[in-house]
């Protein structure tokens, strides 16, 4: 008994000088103020509610952030914005803190990942303080529908779009001078663009071995938007279906396939790995570059001139249509949030201040060229295309499972697909029964 | 200010239950009779014990529960049976190329590196002057993080890396294009082999080294007496008497080998043709993306488990043949 009461002490004490000794990760800040009360403080003399919001934004991006959300808190009378950035693993982090009961009120979320935290019940369902909401950026009428959707799930709404970002054909106006070759216009098609392509890659320095192409391809742009322009589908309107094997699909896969990695028309996967994918535009070493409309490879020269200047037009038209894809995102709220009221209020008020911010507004009202040169100076060249891209612009159809969807497409359809292991009709057909069985709840 | 303070009261609350809990755990061992001295170590194990129950053998147990069901982190998980396991091994298209890969970069790399840990150890081994500083150098890239080691490799093995510059004239001579290390599927597995050889130099070389100083001189003067030569030496006396040391080396770097990870996550490799490490896999769909299935990264953890205590069960039956123990009896 002697022994351990001897001990007890050096114990305590050893675990004292240890907690001392070692100084906790720096503390990512709280909300610290209570549940709301039920009938509100005057808003003088009431002390705003912290609420956090986590983003992906890098320093840079931060920083614009940072401006808009002083405006919004200098305005707010109940609450005060928090940004946390975390520009690297973001959604490891956020699912590790939404599961550990950690995550910021707000929080920002690309459009794949809404339904399915919305479906996990992750999600606040902002749907009823909508309802009553008359401030412009709660006017759901006024979101573009197909952007919109993608905040939705089960007829409910989980967050407000940010952003609608078309994808538009970045070209490059002296490298098509030297090949002799006309730059693209409206009526492009395929066949227009395929043609361009080849003219476009060549040997400039008579090794033999091309050193500039015509465009590049490495998943990206979606294969989704060719087989959208062919008259095909991936996901059904009605979620239930992946038609990836109807002739339409099989066309718009097939051109895609034609053009990935093929030297005839584009960059070799080696030459895309050594020297990065959009970097090849940015260095004039390829003609044309599929990009999102707020992408700043057409002022990239203005801010240094050893990037290739670049112009903008709009993509070619496929067999049926000219759709393309449009990039989105949205803010949603946690659904463990402790002040659902103020982190709404914030919501509202911030998503209103990043569409006089970001490229293109998901708004019908914003999407003009004034708004567009006001909230993006250099993009003012570029408005004309960007806005006649808008009503092509579609979204990917998003399920709750839609990560399991990605992959089996992926890895049973478009990688070995790229690779060469399979005709496009083959791999569909076998890939097709799976996709649909995530779909399938 | 505030969080810190809070952090301190939060030890110090922990600190005084844990105290409690060792005193209320000491009496009542003794009044259940048994002996003080035993009954203080049990006390004073306690907080060790509960670390390990709750840190260790709980997600132990709570992975192999997982590995039977559909489990998301957010929603209780759902019972799926071996679907997690069939699906691995019959459906998953990065399974077989990450264990091939993974395989072949233990199986390449492990012998190489032991060959040169017992080299390195053994010219460390000598009593030359300045020795004691020649084994700091040599044991010095072992305490850099892992991180910086692969960044470094990273560069040194890019395609207009040091070693590419290095080569150049050797490449020019044979006819063949500057490799792309880690971006060309034919020279990734060579190159994560090279970059894993900078470990020889640490914790290998020090087991080693003590293996090589616990053999008794009397035996090298009695092959020098019987005029054999420094092979002799070699052959018939450092090998087996360091043998239980390179034994027990071997099945620490064949399990490490089978749960590499940081080379995997710094450097990307194509999981569908190149393959990655079993490892990456299991991060891959456990954390990474936002979209964890945790129930099927755990099926893969358990999976990894059994492919290393089946390497581990052929290392020690293949023991017999080629480890030396001196006590032995045949």
């Amino acid at each position: 008994m002697n022994n351990f009461r001897l001990i007890i002490p050096f114990v305590i004490a050893g675990m004292a000088i240890a907690a001392c000794a070692a100084p906790p990760v720096a503390p990512a800040p709280r909300a610290q103020q209570p549940a709301e009360q039920a009938t509100p403080a005057p808003a003088a003399v009431a002390e705003k509610v912290k609420i956090r919001l986590a983003t992906w934004a890098g320093v840079e991006e931060a920083k614009e952030l940072q401006a808009v959300i002083d405006k919004v808190n200098a305005a707010a009378t109940t609450y005060e914005i928090v940004h946390e950035p975390q520009p690297a693993d973001y959604y490891t982090k956020i699912q590790t803190n939404l599961a550990g009961g950690t995550a910021a009120d707000l929080l920002w979320l690309s459009q794949e990942f809404i339904a399915g935290y919305a479906d996990k019940g992750v999600l606040l369902d902002i749907s009823d303080y909508l309802k009553n909401d008359t401030r412009p950026a709660a006017q759901l009428d006024d979101y573009f529908p197909d952007v919109l959707q993608t905040a939705q799930f089960n007829g409910r709404t989980y967050g407000l779009p940010w952003i609608a970002q078309p994808v538009v054909l970045y070209y490059n106006p002296k490298m098509f001078a030297d090949a002799g070759v006309e730059p693209p216009n409206e009526n492009w098609t395929w066949d227009d663009f395929k043609a361009a392509a080849e003219k476009l890659t060549r040997d400039t320095d008579g090794d033999g071995k091309p050193d500039q192409w015509g465009t590049v391809f490495n998943g990206w742009p979606p294969i989704h938007m060719f087989i959208w322009q062919a008259g095909g589908e991936v996901i059904s309107e009605d979620k239930t279906k992946s038609p990836i094997d109807t002739p339409e699909a099989l066309a718009g896969a097939q051109f895609y396939k034609d053009i990935i990695y093929n030297p005839k028309y584009a960059a070799p996967q080696e030459v895309i790995k050594e020297q990065g994918f959009s970097e090849l535009a940015k260095n004039g070493k390829v003609a044309m570059f599929f990009g999102g409309a707020a992408d700043d490879l057409d002022y990239a020269h203005t801010k240094d001139p050893r990037f290739a200047e670049m112009q903008v037009a709009l993509v070619p038209k496929g067999p049926k249509n000219r759709a393309t894809f449009a990039w989105t995102a949205s803010t949603v709220i946690n659904a463990a949030t402790k002040n659902p009221q103020a982190a709404y209020d914030a919501l509202v008020d911030l998503t209103e201040g990043i569409h006089r911010w970001k490229i293109v507004a998901p708004r019908k009202s914003l999407a003009n060229a004034e708004v567009i040169a006001a909230s993006v100076p250099q993009k003012k060249a570029s408005a004309e295309v960007i806005l006649k891209a808008l009503p092509d612009a579609r979204s990917f159809r998003i399920v709750p499972r839609q990560s399991e969807w990605d992959s089996i497409f992926w890895e049973k359809f478009q990688d070995p697909l790229f690779q060469g292991k399979g005709t496009a009709a083959e791999l569909a057909k076998q890939a097709r029964p799976e996709l649909e069985a995530t779909l399938s709840q | 200010m505030d969080f810190y303070a809070r952090t301190l009261i939060d030890y110090a609350v922990v600190a005084l239950g844990m105290a409690i809990a060792m005193f209320v755990v000491f009496q009542v061992l003794v009044r259940l009779g048994m002996k003080r001295e035993a009954a203080t170590g049990y006390a004073l194990i306690l907080p060790w014990l509960l670390g390990f129950i709750i840190w260790t053998a709980y997600p132990i147990l709570a992975s192999l529960y997982y590995s039977f069901t559909n489990y998301n982190v957010f929603q209780p998980p759902k019972w799926v049976g071996l679907d997690n396991y069939i699906k691995w091994l019959t459906n998953d298209r990065s399974f077989w190329p990450s264990l091939r890969l993974t395989l072949l970069y233990g199986l390449i790399s492990l012998p190489i590196g032991l060959a040169l840990s017992l080299g390195v150890a053994m010219l460390l081994a000598r009593n030359v002057r300045g020795v004691g500083v020649w084994r700091t150098l040599y044991y010095l890239p072992a305490v850099i993080p892992a991180v910086a080691t692969i960044l470094l490799w990273r560069w040194l093995l890019g395609s207009e890396g040091l070693v590419n510059q290095i080569l150049s004239p050797v490449y020019n001579l044979i006819g063949m294009d500057k490799p792309s290390w880690f971006v060309d599927e034919r020279y990734a597995l060579p190159g994560l082999i090279i970059m894993s050889l900078w470990g020889v130099f640490g914790a290998n070389t020090v087991i080693l080294l003590a293996g090589l100083k616990n053999i008794p001189t009397h035996l090298y003067e009695a092959v020098e007496l019987d005029g054999g030569g420094a092979w002799a030496k070699f052959r018939h006396i450092t090998l087996p008497m360091v043998s239980p040391t390179l034994f027990y080396t071997l099945v620490l770097g064949m399990i490490a080998a089978v749960k590499t990870f940081e080379p995997g996550i710094f450097i990307k490799l194509n999981s569908l043709t190149t393959g990655t490490f079993l490892q990456v896999l299991v991060y891959g769909n456990a954390f990474a993306g936002g979209n964890s299935r945790m129930g099927y990264a755990s099926a893969l953890g358990w999976i990894m488990l059994v492919i290393i205590m089946v390497l581990t069960l052929l290392v020690f039956r293949s023991s017999a043949l080629w480890v030396y123990y001196e006590g032995e009896r045949k």
